[in-house]
């Protein structure tokens, strides 16, 4: 029972980090960013690239979360800034279409095989007699660290009130004199190297292989519909929610996990439906 | 396009589209005139939903899907006459439609296109690992169908054969459906789905039956595959090739019925022929996708278009406030 | 002239919206635009700032400067300012928060915003932690009109400032505009003609996409008998 939940909570954190670049993208700039899942996938790999050539953990995910950026920033500035006010099909399209290409390179220079790595932590801890790895949860508390920067930043910088005020009402915003579009690109930046730390977090507890990000972009698009688009706050209530759902639902019959959370993401739409 | 054709020319537009695809064989071979036709009749399908309605749906392997294992199953464990397994994979595809149809078509765009991908990764889940006892699981299943009187679809010509006639029957189905009134309401959708309320049309009702539409003729597609391969893997249904339709769709330009057929062709020459000369065709896939939705988003009649007279981009002034 | 619009087309894909509409403000003066929902006021208002496009041959001149189909922030920055329909508030961010987002671009000091606002709408002082969007539709409002004066613009842009007001705030709002008049120009789209002939300098009545009829002297404006037809 402690380590179903245990493990729901690493994995509703894991989903909150990968989640939220993902749920500000959607929120600000309406579009459904399929390169998202590329940046998660790179981040994997660049873990299993610098790892043994910088042998500290902590170093090598530096360098795979800060390594993204430039990668993000080509993204943002050649596909994603030149879909505003494309209809929401081509945006689909044109980034889905970014994320094969970034597969392809991917396997251009690493192959298609899975990947192992092993737990960068591996001592355990015992909680009420039950033996939990401690890197997962490790991966809880960066997770809730997280959202607690996140929450600062939004609440205390000007940027951050700039951010909200762009996912309610991002017109008002520009009436207003302020060029949003420059803080939408940051908190995509920011957002993508979340997205690929996500990615070098993820890559110990599973293996590390090119269509790793596809499925993890589903569940990640569940996350922001239930917690509401545009909903920071919702996005990481409806993580820590989902990724429990699939610890409980996975242990009792392995598949029906993504199928109970596809499941809650469809009444979710039904309740409230989104249109964009 | 279609409404510009004069009366003799349709006419001629069947036996033009046979020849068309008998010329194929000498110049591919059958196996590949046949991957092209079923492929176009799953594109025609397809674009029905997104090209005529406006709905992309980044899940329509899930329909193709299940004809392939709707008629897989039937021939393991119903009965190995293909007539009866190509229904089963239409009633598969269908009843799959009318079943989450309900949930799908009250979303639009992105909720749209996702919530269907949503519903193709768990599809694929049960085929792969939920239902493995029945469907083989990741190895699949090898099909044998029994011969009906002279007609033995295990012979490539045979299919060849049954493949055209099907695509035919798609082809006029689309024509019919597209030119009606019921068509009419589809182009209101896709253009201003309240305006289509105002109207008085059934909305709700018009999405739920081109969806349905869509499923079964895409499970049509996937229960003729299931004949040609003889034998059916998860990859029927993966949701890493819902991008095949798509781009197909979009090539042969969308909202275009000969587009589909056009399109389809495309795709399966170039992932059959590319990989062959470059190795990094994905690659290749994802720039023609990406220069497709940046340059030529009417597809390749769109470039055709601009060679002929220039038309005012009465688009750009409806973007203008999004800059 | 400080704002000139000269053959003014907008175009909502193939249908056209407005049609070859010119408008003229002059500096100092309250300008009001008129007509029935759907005659493509708010069409000119947003074209004019830049959120929709203008059709090609348009020519929207601010302060002697081209801004056809600029940016909307920069159009803002050079001192026009548009308050949109429907009092959009930031609903998620307080009073004070709001405030400062308006000074943030032009280098206000935070404080001196806040003061400014509260020297046009001194009641405002007592909601100023609370979220924007607890505030009433007057307050709003009045919110809105005071954020777009950060900055000292030049000319405002009002759409429909007492929509769905009740009589007594539309008042309020009435004073807060005849405060300001002659400080900055305006031009403001209003159904309430009351309002419009107790305050306008130069009044255009629109129909149909179209400028029908133009009343630039202040005595015809006050007795402007027939512009009840085109409500």
């Amino acid at each position: 029972m402690i380590s179903v939940i245990a493990y729901g909570l690493t994995l509703g954190g894991i989903l909150y980090i990968i989640s939220i670049g993902f749920s500000f993208t959607f929120g600000t700039m309406k579009i459904v960013n399929y390169a998202h899942a590329l940046i998660f996938t790179i981040g994997g790999y660049i873990l299993y690239a610098t790892l043994p050539r910088i042998g500290f953990y902590p170093a090598a995910v530096l360098a795979a979360t800060l390594g993204v950026i430039p990668i993000a920033f080509i993204i943002e500035r050649f596909v994603i800034r030149n879909l505003y006010g494309e209809s929401v099909d081509l945006t689909i399209i044109a980034t889905y279409a970014v994320f094969l290409i970034g597969l392809d390179v991917l396997k251009w220079i690493w192959g298609s095989n899975p990947l192992q790595m092993s737990d960068p932590i591996n001592k355990t801890f015992t909680f009420l007699g039950t033996e939990l790895p401690v890197y997962r949860m490790a991966v809880i508390v960066i997770a809730l660290a997280l959202a607690i920067l996140i929450e600062i930043f939004l609440q205390r910088s000007m940027a951050g009130k700039i951010v909200i005020a762009g996912l309610e009402d991002k017109e008002t915003v520009r009436g207003l004199g302020i060029s949003v579009q420059r803080y939408f690109t940051m908190v995509f930046i920011i957002g993508s190297a979340l997205a690929a730390l996500g990615g070098v977090l993820y890559a110990p507890i599973t293996v590390v292989e090119p269509y790793m990000g596809f499925q993890i972009l589903m569940l990640s698009f569940a996350v922001v519909i239930v917690g509401g688009l545009g909903n920071w706050r919702g996005t990481f209530v409806a993580a820590f929610f989902l990724g429990m759902v699939m610890s409980v639902t996975g242990r009792w019959w392995g598949p029906a996990s993504e199928v109970a959370v596809f499941a809650i993401l469809a009444v979710s739409l039904l309740i409230h439906p989104i249109d964009i | 396009m279609g409404a510009a054709v004069c009366n003799w020319c349709k006419r001629l537009e069947m036996p033009i589209i046979v020849f068309a695809y008998l010329a194929l064989i000498p110049l591919l071979s059958v196996n590949m005139a046949s991957e092209i036709i079923i492929f176009s009749i799953y594109a025609l399908s397809y674009n029905l939903l997104y090209g005529f309605m406006g709905r992309l749906s980044v899940g329509p392997m899930l329909f193709l899907g299940a004809g392939v294992y709707g008629a897989a199953m039937c021939c393991v464990y119903l009965t190995a006459n293909p007539i009866a397994c190509i229904a089963a994979g239409i009633v598969c595809g269908a009843l799959l439609g009318m079943l989450l149809g309900p949930v799908t078509v009250r979303a639009a765009g992105a909720a749209f296109a996702l919530v269907n991908m949503a519903f193709n990764q768990v599809g694929f889940f049960m085929i792969q690992t939920g239902l493995a006892g029945w469907t083989g699981g990741s190895d699949g299943k090898s099909l044998y169908f029994d011969p009906i009187g002279p007609l033995d679809f295990n012979k490539p010509n045979h299919v060849f054969g049954l493949a055209l006639v099907c695509l035919l029957a798609a082809f006029f189905l689309m024509r019919r459906l597209t030119e009606s009134p019921f068509g009419i309401i589809i182009k209101t959708i896709k253009e201003n789905e309240r305006r289509g309320n105002f109207l008085g049309y059934n909305i709700y009702g018009t999405k739920l039956l081109v969806y349905v539409i869509t499923a079964a003729v895409s499970a049509f597609a996937g229960a003729l595959y299931a004949i040609m391969f003889g034998y059916v893997t998860p990859s029927f249904i993966s949701p890493a090739r819902n991008i095949e339709v798509i781009f197909a769709t979009l090539i042969g330009g969308r909202g275009n019925i000969y587009g589909s057929l056009l399109g389809g062709a495309i795709f399966i020459l170039i992932s059959s022929y590319l990989p062959n000369i470059i190795q990094r065709w994905e690659l290749f896939f994802g720039l023609i996708l990406l220069a497709s939705v940046f340059w030529f988003s009417k597809g390749i009649p769109g470039i055709m278009d601009l060679f002929g007279p220039k038309k005012q981009d009465v688009n750009a002034s409806a973007k203008g406030g999004l800059r | 002239m400080l704002l000139e619009v000269e053959h003014l087309d907008v175009f909502y894909g193939k249908a056209q919206a407005v049609h070859s509409a010119a408008i003229g403000v002059k500096p100092g003066e309250m300008a009001f635009l008129v007509g029935r929902n759907g005659a493509g006021k708010t069409t000119i208002m947003r074209a004019i700032s830049g959120f929709t496009r203008a059709g090609a041959d348009s020519r929207i001149h601010f302060n002697g400067v081209d801004i056809a189909n600029h940016r909307p922030e920069e159009i803002a920055r050079s001192g026009l300012r548009y308050v949109f329909q429907d009092k959009r508030v930031i609903t998620k961010l307080t009073v004070r928060e709001n405030i400062h987002l308006a000074a943030y671009p032009f280098h206000v000091s935070p404080k001196a915003a806040v003061a400014k606002i509260c020297d046009i709408y001194p009641r405002i002082e007592k909601f100023l932690n609370i979220k924007a969007g607890g505030l009433s539709g007057g307050q709003r409002q009045l919110l809105l009109i005071g954020r777009a004066l950060i900055g000292n613009p030049k000319l405002l842009l009002i759409d429909e400032p007492t929509e769905g007001l009740a009589a007594g705030i539309i008042e309020d709002v009435f004073k807060v505009l005849s405060q300001l008049k002659g400080d900055v120009s305006m031009l403001i789209v209003e159904q309430n003609l009351d309002l419009v002939r107790r305050l306008a300098d130069r009044i255009y009545a629109m129909k149909e996409g179209r400028i029908m009829m133009e009343l630039d002297n202040s005595a015809d404006s006050r007795s402007g008998s027939n512009l009840e037809q085109f409500l």
